[in-house]
């Protein structure tokens, strides 16, 4: 029997929140991809045929927050924004549409997003790196800072921005502020090297 | 989580000398501080010290500390100087608290015993300084605290501040009501780093607990920390700012700007916007006396109504706290910074008013010097220090002996006090009860306002009416 495409995505919005749902009440770590397809009502197989496991499962819900966010983000807009305006709204957006997916966020970004992640491991992670890059890439231009910065500084954000994912996602300050401090610091680190044009970072030995 | 003193004192700032004496050392920090590059590196976040308000706040707290071991032995002295140097060290790298240095210079500028000539001008400079929290962090902090944006929750609000508050910055906005506003917003996690750090200053400090004074050099350090903490919070600032509204009626002319509670949390402070003129602008319209004297007089009144009525001393009254009013009122803003009497200490200061009021009892005097300075006899106080001590209350009660107008700005009076003040720092009287700082920083602003506005005023007849009041 072929399955319609129209189906197909309705198996895979019942397995998403199904997994939602699993994920909120159960937590991540002790949700396992049976539970998902047995609340699913599918075969634990045919998860399988929609994601290859249960970070990319994940990913996938958090690429869609991600995705929510970026919406916001342009909602927001005035267009009269500094650099460090404009990119403290662009991530702060994305993490309240993330705010559900806290508690196993980490892992995620470990596994699918980090520098050291193979691309093409998760259609949905690689997407979204690169859609918020570009993003971030347009609002530096759109600055005046011309065109694409250089590969470094690139990396230095990606690699910053994961790093303020981590930190929220372990952050016990009341309401995650120390998140917002942190993440103002690190952007002003990120635009002091864009307009410097090089990245001089002293190192601090700490014995 | 604090990192460990070790990781501290390796991150400290280059250009300390170990082998100078502290107070050179710091000296060598300070010229250091100013010349230094912004850093990027795990202990520094804001570099905020190349600022003249705070090297202010640093030379005042390295004083406090030198003063808390001073008399000690010399052996004992001599262990210290290292942990001393330390802790200035640390001083150092607490630079990246933007606000909360501010914060310690102001609570240290103010306190009784570290007093320089040029107080009053102190005390206006480490105000007012433009602070550099951008809007979409602010949009941030206001969802965060309110669970809405400040363009959805105000009909109109002011993208850049138009006011620096210690731990934040001061917004002028306007409700859907259309009533005009100030929202004072504090920098994100600045009330936990400011506990973070008080605990490795703690932790430096601790083999200092030896020398003789340290039971009460650790009171005082409590108390200036807990008042930060306070500060940090600003519902407990609502709170003593709907209390003291309350405390006035119309023909009072005193205003306490209302609050709006549905638009403020621990971090976020909406407030009626007080429309008015601070001291130096006011004075620039060259206001007749009568009108000086009136808010001379509202102000003393204004403090004196809160300590007896409310027990609750006013203890920040710096200049940018005070406005004065187009049509003739006084505006009260920043309670903050308000010391609420425990049972223990109204009953010390019970005794204090008993002293002051009218002719100087002596012996009430005396008592009341004793136990201000946490001590029981006045032999181990020393004649010297007793009659320094009298000599500083008989200056502070002297506008209260005469049913009559005082001259507030007469310079010889402020010049006087200030003296005695400097006589206190220079013999390193430090010993004292921590409510002492508080009264202090109240009743000698308040002079030094009075001394600004070149009033007169009949002191007396305020307490008169206000102790009765009740
Ligand atoms: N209700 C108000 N109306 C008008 N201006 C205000 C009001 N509240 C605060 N401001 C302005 O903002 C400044 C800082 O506010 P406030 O004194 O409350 O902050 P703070 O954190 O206590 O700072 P500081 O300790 O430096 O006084 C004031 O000096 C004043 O200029």
């Amino acid at each position: 029997m072929r399955i319609t495409a129209k189906a197909k995505e309705e198996t895979r919005e019942r397995i998403t929140e199904s997994a939602r749902k699993l994920f909120t009440d159960k937590g991540f770590d002790e949700t396992t991809t049976r539970d998902i397809a047995s609340e699913a009502g599918i075969a634990t197989g045919t998860l399988f045929n929609y994601y290859p496991s249960k970070e990319a499962l994940a990913m996938s819900l958090v690429a869609a927050s991600l995705d929510a966010g970026r919406l916001d983000f342009e909602a927001r807009r005035r267009g009269d924004e500094s650099l460090e305006e404009d990119l403290i709204s662009h991530i702060m957006t994305g993490l309240r549409r993330l705010q559900p997916h806290r508690g196993y966020v980490g892992a995620v970004m470990e596994t699918a997003m980090s520098p050291f992640a193979k691309t093409g491991l998760c259609d949905d992670a690689d997407r979204t790196r690169e859609e918020h890059l570009e993003r971030v890439t347009d609002l530096t231009a759109s600055h005046g800072l011309g065109g694409a910065p250089p590969f470094v500084v690139m990396h230095l954000y990606w690699t910053l921005y994961l790093g303020v994912l981590a930190f929220w996602s372990r952050d016990a300050s009341d309401k995650q502020e120390e998140t917002l401090a942190v993440l103002d610091h690190s952007l002003r680190l990120f635009v002091a090297s864009l307009k410097t044009g090089h990245t001089k970072v002293e190192v601090n030995h700490v014995t | 989580m604090s990192p460990e003193i070790g990781e501290l004192v390796a991150a400290l700032p280059d250009g300390f000398d170990e082998e100078k004496a502290p107070d050179e050392a710091l000296q060598t920090l300070l010229s250091s501080l100013a010349n230094k590059p912004v850093p990027v590196g795990r202990l520094t976040r804001f570099w905020a010290l190349g600022s003249l308000k705070a090297k202010i706040a640093l030379a005042y707290m390295a004083w406090w500390l030198r003063s808390g071991y001073v008399s000690g032995d010399k052996r004992a002295a001599t262990l210290n100087e290292t942990h001393l140097k330390s802790a200035i060290k640390l001083l150092g790298t607490m630079s990246y608290l933007r606000g909360s240095i501010m914060k310690i210079g102001q609570t240290l500028a103010n306190y009784p015993d570290v007093v320089p000539d040029e107080f009053v001008d102190t005390l206006s400079a480490l105000h007012f300084e433009a602070p550099p929290m951008h809007f979409s962090l602010l949009r941030e902090q206001v969802r965060n605290e309110l669970g809405r944006d400040p363009e959805e929750i105000f009909d109109e609000f002011e993208t850049k501040a138009f006011a620096a508050a210690s731990l934040g910055q001061v917004h002028r906005a306007r409700l859907k009501t259309g009533q005009e506003v100030a929202v004072k917003i504090q920098y994100p996690n600045i009330a936990r780093t400011i506990r973070d750090d008080f605990k490795n200053f703690n932790a430096l400090l601790l083999p200092m607990r030896l020398t003789k004074d340290w039971d009460n050099f650790r009171a005082q350090g409590e108390d200036i920390f807990e008042t930060l903490e306070l500060e940090t919070d600003y519902v407990n600032e609502a709170e003593c700012l709907k209390a003291a509204r309350e405390a006035f009626n119309e023909d009072d002319g005193v205003v306490v700007p209302e609050v709006f509670e549905e638009f403020s949390s621990g971090r976020v402070l909406t407030m009626e916007f007080i429309e008015g003129k601070h001291v130096d602008e006011f004075m620039a319209t060259n206001p007749p006396q009568e009108v000086r004297d009136r808010h001379g007089h509202q102000i003393f009144m204004a403090i004196s109504r809160l300590y007896y009525g409310l027990k609750i001393v006013y203890a920040d009254p710096h200049p940018g706290n005070f406005y004065f009013m187009e049509d003739g009122r006084l505006g009260l803003i920043d309670f903050g910074c308000c010391y609420r009497f425990t049972d223990e200490t109204w009953k010390y200061c019970a005794n204090v008013e008993r002293a002051s009021h009218g002719p100087i009892d002596s012996e009430a005097m005396d008592a009341a010097l004793l136990y201000s300075v946490d001590l029981t006899d006045e032999a181990q106080m020393g004649e010297e220090r007793l009659g320094l001590l009298r000599d500083y209350c008989t200056w502070m009660w002297e506008p209260m002996q005469e049913d009559a107008p005082f001259d507030f700005g007469d310079p010889e009076y402020l010049r006087r006090g200030m003296q005695l003040y400097g006589d206190m720092i220079r013999k390193r009287y430090t010993r004292s009860q921590p409510i002492n700082t508080w009264l202090a920083r109240s009743f000698v602003g308040a002079r030094a306002m009075a001394y600004r506005l070149r009033a007169k005023f009949n002191l007396k007849a305020i307490l008169d009416t206000e102790t009765s009041v009740k």
